[in-house]
């Protein structure tokens, strides 16, 4: 029995099994976890190898150079890139998209084993280190505080950090921009130059003196008691009391020689928020983690730690990458309730009774749901791709169930009865039907076979609509024909409103149908000026508007977050770079009343905290992190607002180097998008040369204002230049030396200060006045073994020096990369073509070379991967039509559709201005499966018409005229389910806007010149097989008739001879 | 005894059977989708592209008495769904 019979004559268990579905889907939907793409695993592989001592150029040739030559051979690799620089040489394997990582990271150990034998012997084992999008903080909170700051490490440390490393999900948090507490000892050279007293011994009876031990236990009498030795500091002042030594028989007290100062760490980064001190909180998340949930979690819970702290400290947020998710879901959301009321409406006006559009839009939350299950089993998420699926595919589920639906109604009104109707409609439907659907599967199931990044973004949209589409299949050929069985009636009684309402709509279609019907008379009868008239259309649009289109990789998404860096001459002091920084905090407030949170820092991190120095810090340098208000509520872009900083920041002589990252990062999807040049030579000099003349190059395009160089200047330094001779007479050496100038100028940590459970560093060091100049160095006495002091004048001099920059190496080649970012309205095109042309005439020298670097490649991959797969599905397609139609013919001329597809895409994207991007490319691929729809209904129902026994002009007329509504119709819905992603302004609606104009655009360019082109070539090729036909048929008679008279005359022969 | 042959499009067989039911008819044979064309305005029924609906035929065989009753209720439930389609052919057999 077929699917539909038994669905009719079960109408219970159908109608159950169907809600089981919607069920499953309702469950999985309120489970899944939401974010913003896909899970993209990374795809890069750090080795960092030390190699204390050497230089950048020691570095590159005896650490980077081995270790890239070996991993060079690891399999999938796509780039290998280092950075060679003073003690550590760190080298970046980037392997192609899809690869398994950790199955990477064990080739590389292995190839590590190889190589190690060949390193220095000094330099230390190489590390792996795997950074991914998860080591990228999903919140940062902001703290101010007034009276409470100068303990507010402690109280953040207690209340707020232990709390939310607690939260499931949460990698790290730590604390930036707050000074920890320190107990220094400031001690004064002169004085231990008097006592004879290093800073070293200092720093050892410190350590000896803060002491805790047990001692074992003790019998006495009948009781055992343990004993210990408790002689740790219960306070700072307690150290100055301890004896350091003795000089001339009288006892030398800590206090004599050094002052004891409990309190902030002296060299640490400052954070102001708006304006204020405070601090920042950064949240890391595990890996897999979901940042929605986590983010969730410690909103929840922010309010309840603010009840613990003291009431001067306020906690913000500065940054939430949930908040961005949320609102794009969100809008996301919306968008498709708006789709799926247009449908409903599109469907309720053409079908004009409501018990059918019911039946009709049944199917959409049916077959929507069942694709949730599928996303919830296989662990997936609902991010921009998956919910964008449900946007295209709303217009296409009603398709088949409108096509079983209105012959069931033809069957109803002939006399059969709903139920008999229902399966008598639909066995004549169901192949057409279930043709329709490989058509899309066609177009979609290939998608979830490409490989590398597009294949990471886009197989989740390829399983998706296929589900869907099957899912929509099976309610069209079960649900609808047992609904319709169940709820049509053959006497549809109108009422009064229903004739107000649809008498007009009725009337103007009829209108439109009679007038389409005069026109394709015309269009068959003028069948050369209609081609002509098509073929002009299609050159003239693509040659004008043609070289307008403009491309880039993924669309610049407005996440409200903008980052800063400023980067002031190296050795600044930070008071100057704090007041700098505060000063442009207040200018930024000043010019984008937009800015709703700024926090900037500045300063040295610790280097415990892994998060801040992993980022570039130093006194020199200014990290702004700017949040916006929401993009409903302000004017002007991300991008505009991020150039006014720019030109804001170029106004500063003072600024060595200054970044502007709109969105918060750079490049990939949705990120700060720029052209990146790479330049490759192995001279310094020339290499420098070459990326000032690609500045200068791109700073001849107008507008654009940030341009920069990967590699840094040389930097000012002083170097202690010890003369080996004089240490070694001296009988001293180079390490020991070196070990009593850090002590000195960076401290030694002596011990730790242990109060309520906590520890604190005691330091010691010199007092800030004695470490201020040269002299200050050059007077600083080193002892040798035989307690001789020395002054490091005496063994040395102190010489100012530059530190060469980084050495950067892509693919075993040094090489400079110089980015420029896109000012508003440029797009990334523009931009690459413009510097491209400008390059090639420039002459560089030999031995340098140039290419277009950063995500340019992932770009031309993406783009070269959907291409093939566009020129498959248009295979595909066209093998599943060929099927359908058994003919070659009918599928041309149903393809004739796709150029006018392109047409429309360059129409819209021109008109509107928007460079033609990933995923306008997936609008476009979708496009051919969607546009041969109407093309197909059109030839169909024509050569039903020929079968019926019309001629060709009639039948195409006949077609036309009947079959204009239903092509409406489904149009239409596709049309309509793809304007509000097309005109969406809520958040994250750059990513989809591209795909909703291309496919709107697209489609309703192709079905407005198909209803004509399609019948007028149909009737062309038609006509030429009649004629073939008939020319055959003529030589087979006219061969008969020669054949004949063979005949004859051979029978009169015969006749004479007998 | 009379032998009564009706074809019809395929929607009319349920409707039938109710007929044979109340006319406490008990003796036929139907077939399920036959093609066919009728002689007066007669639209094909081939399960084609071109012409997908499909007929039925029953071959009934009443005492004489029962006929008229029965097709005069054929030939009314015709006249009710035109488009449908429906002819009823009797003749005389013996036993």
């Amino acid at each position: 029995m077929s699917l539909y019979s038994s669905a009719v004559k079960n109408p219970i268990s159908t109608a159950l099994i169907f809600v089981a579905i919607a069920i499953l889907g309702i469950f999985a939907f309120t489970k899944l976890p939401i974010d913003l793409y896909p899970h993209i695993e990374s795809n890069s592989i750090m080795v960092m190898t030390s190699y204390a001592g050497a230089s950048a150029s020691d570095i590159e040739s005896n650490v980077t150079k081995p270790i890239e030559n070996t991993l060079n051979s690891v399999s999938y690799l796509k780039h290998i890139t280092s950075q060679s620089k003073e003690n550590i040489s760190v080298v970046t394997c980037e392997f192609k998209y899809g690869r398994d990582i950790d199955v990477a990271t064990n080739d590389i150990r292995d190839k590590l084993e190889m190589v190690k034998s060949s390193l220095p012997d000094a330099a230390g084992n190489p590390v792996i280190f795997k950074f991914s999008s998860d080591d990228i903080p999903i919140i940062i909170l902001s703290v101010t505080a007034d009276e409470s700051m100068p303990g507010l490490y402690k109280l953040l440390d207690d209340k707020v950090v232990n709390t939310l490393a607690r939260t499931p999900g949460v990698g790290s948090v730590s604390i930036m921009g707050v000074p920890k507490r320190e107990i220094k000892v400031y001690c004064d050279p002169y004085k231990l130059d008097a006592y004879n007293i290093p800073i070293e011994s200092i720093a050892s009876i410190i350590g000896t003196e803060n002491l805790n031990m047990p001692a074992g236990s003790i019998d006495i009498g009948s009781n055992n008691y343990s004993l210990r030795v408790q002689k740790e500091f219960g306070s700072a002042q307690e150290i100055e009391n301890i004896v350091v030594g003795s000089y001339g028989g009288r006892t030398v007290y800590l206090r004599d020689v050094a002052k004891v100062i409990d309190g902030m760490e002296e060299r640490s980064q400052e954070s102001y928020i708006n304006g204020k001190k405070g601090g920042m909180i950064i949240i890391q998340k595990q890996t897999g983690a979901n940042s929605v949930e986590i983010a969730r979690q410690v909103e929840k819970m922010l309010p309840q730690i603010e009840n613990t702290l003291p009431s001067d400290v306020k906690l913000g947020e500065i940054v939430n990458t949930s908040d961005n998710i949320v609102r794009t879901i969100g809008s996301l959301k919306e968008t498709i309730f708006i789709t799926l009321v247009l449908v409903m409406l599109v469907v309720f006006v053409f079908l004009g009774r409501w018990r059918a559009t019911l039946i009709i839009v049944t199917t959409i939350p049916v077959s929507l749901l069942a694709s949730m299950a599928y996303l919830f089993a296989t662990g997936n998420t609902l991010n921009i791709i998956s919910m964008s699926s449900l946007s295209i595919a709303i217009g296409m589920v009603v398709d088949d169930a409108i096509v079983v639906l209105e012959n069931v109604t033809t069957h109803i009104e002939r006399g059969s009865s709903p139920k008999q109707a229902a399966v008598d409609a639909s066995n004549e439907f169901a192949l057409s039907v279930v043709a329709s659907t490989l058509r899309v599967l066609a177009v979609f199931l290939p998608l979830t076979m490409i490989s590398g990044l597009s294949g990471i973004m886009f197989r989740q949209l390829g399983w998706m609509v296929s589900i869907i589409m099957v899912v929509s299949l099976l309610c069209a050929l079960a649900l609808t024909p047992m609904m319709c069985s169940q709820m049509l009636r053959l006497k549809n009684k109108k009422t009064k409103m229903h004739e107000v309402l649809f008498t007009p709509i009725d009337k103007g279609l009829n209108a439109l149908n009679r007038g389409y019907a005069k026109l394709l008379n015309w269009a068959v009868h003028h069948r050369r000026q209609v081609v002509f008239i098509a073929t002009g259309i299609f050159v003239g649009v693509l040659g004008i508007c043609g070289p307008f289109m403009k491309s880039e990789f993924f669309p610049q998404q407005d996440n409200a977050r903008i980052s800063v860096k400023v980067e002031l001459p190296v050795g600044t002091r930070q008071e100057i770079t704090r007041d700098f920084a505060l000063k442009l905090q207040q200018r930024f407030a000043k010019l984008e009343p937009e800015i709703e949170k700024s926090s900037v820092s500045e300063g040295t991190a610790d280097s415990d905290n892994l998060f801040a120095s992993l980022q570039s810090n130093g006194s020199n340098i200014i990290n702004f992190n700017i949040r916006l208000c929401s993009v409903e509520k302000r004017k002007r872009g991300l991008t505009e607002l991020s150039d006014i900083l720019r030109n804001e920041l170029a106004l500063y002589p003072q600024i060595r180097k200054s970044q502007v990252i709109a969105g918060g990062q750079q490049g990939g999807m949705g990120g700060q998008q720029g052209v990146e040049i790479d330049i490759y030579g192995y001279d310094f000099d020339a290499t420098d040369a070459a990326a000032q003349e690609v500045v200068k190059q791109f700073k001849s395009f107008k507008g654009v204002q940030q341009v920069l160089i990967s590699r840094d200047a040389y930097t000012p330094e002083y170097r202690v230049n010890l003369d080996r001779e004089k240490v070694a007479i001296n009988g001293l050496n180079t390490a020991t030396v070196s070990q009593y100038l850090r002590n000195r100028i960076n401290g030694a940590t002596a011990s730790e200060f242990r109060e309520e459970g906590d520890e604190y560093d005691i330091r010691v060091r010199y007092a800030p006045e004695f470490r201020q100049s040269i002299e200050d160095i050059e007077n600083i006495t080193v002892y040798n073994s035989q307690g001789k002091g020395i002054k490091i004048r005496e063994l040395g001099k102190v010489e100012e020096a530059m530190t060469p920059p980084t050495i950067e190496r892509k693919d075993r080649q040094r090489f400079i990369s110089v980015t420029a970012a896109l000012p508003k309205g440029m797009a990334s095109s523009d931009l690459l073509n413009g510097i491209q042309q400008k390059l090639n005439k420039v002459h560089f020298p030999s031995g340098i070379s140039w290419q277009v670097g950063g995500t340019y490649e992932d770009q031309k991959d993406m783009y070269s991967d959907l291409f093939t797969l566009l020129l498959l599905i248009v295979l595909l397609v066209f093998i599943v039509m060929a099927a359908q139609f058994e003919s070659l013919t009918y599928p041309f001329v149903i393809m004739m559709a796709i150029p006018f597809a392109f047409v429309g895409v360059v129409i819209g994207l021109v008109l509107s201005g928007t460079p033609m991007s990933v995923m306008a490319m997936i609008g476009v691929i979708m496009l051919i499966g969607i546009v041969v729809k109407n093309g197909i209904v059109l030839v169909d129902y024509t050569n039903l018409q020929r079968e019926r026994g019309m001629g060709i002009t009639q039948a195409v007329v006949t077609a036309g005229h009947s079959r204009l509504r239903p092509v409406l119709m489904t149009t239409l819905t596709t049309v309509l389910g793809m304007i509000p992603l097309a005109i969406g302004t809520g958040e994250g609606s750059e990513m989809w806007r591209g795909m909703g104009l291309t496919v709107a655009w697209g489609l309703s360019v192709s079905t407005v010149i198909t209803l004509v082109l399609v019948p007028t070539v149909y009737a062309i090729f038609a006509g030429n097989g009649i004629k073939h036909q008939r020319k055959k048929d003529k030589k087979r008679i006219k061969a008969l008739e020669i054949a004949t008279a063979a005949v004859t005359v051979s029978e009169k022969s015969l006749k004479i001879k007998i | 005894m009379k032998a009564i042959f009706t074809t019809f499009n395929e929607a009319h067989y349920d409707a039938i059977l109710a007929i044979l039911e109340k006319t406490n008819i008990k003796g036929f044979t139907n077939w399920e989708q036959v093609r066919g064309r009728g002689s007066i305005n007669g639209e094909p029924h081939y399960g084609s592209h071109a012409w997908p609906t499909m007929n039925s035929s029953i071959l009934i065989f009443a005492p004489d008495a029962d006929v008229a009753d029965l097709r005069k209720r054929l030939l009314d439930l015709d006249s009710q769904f035109p488009a449908l389609g429906l002819r009823v052919f009797t003749w005389t057999v013996d036993e």
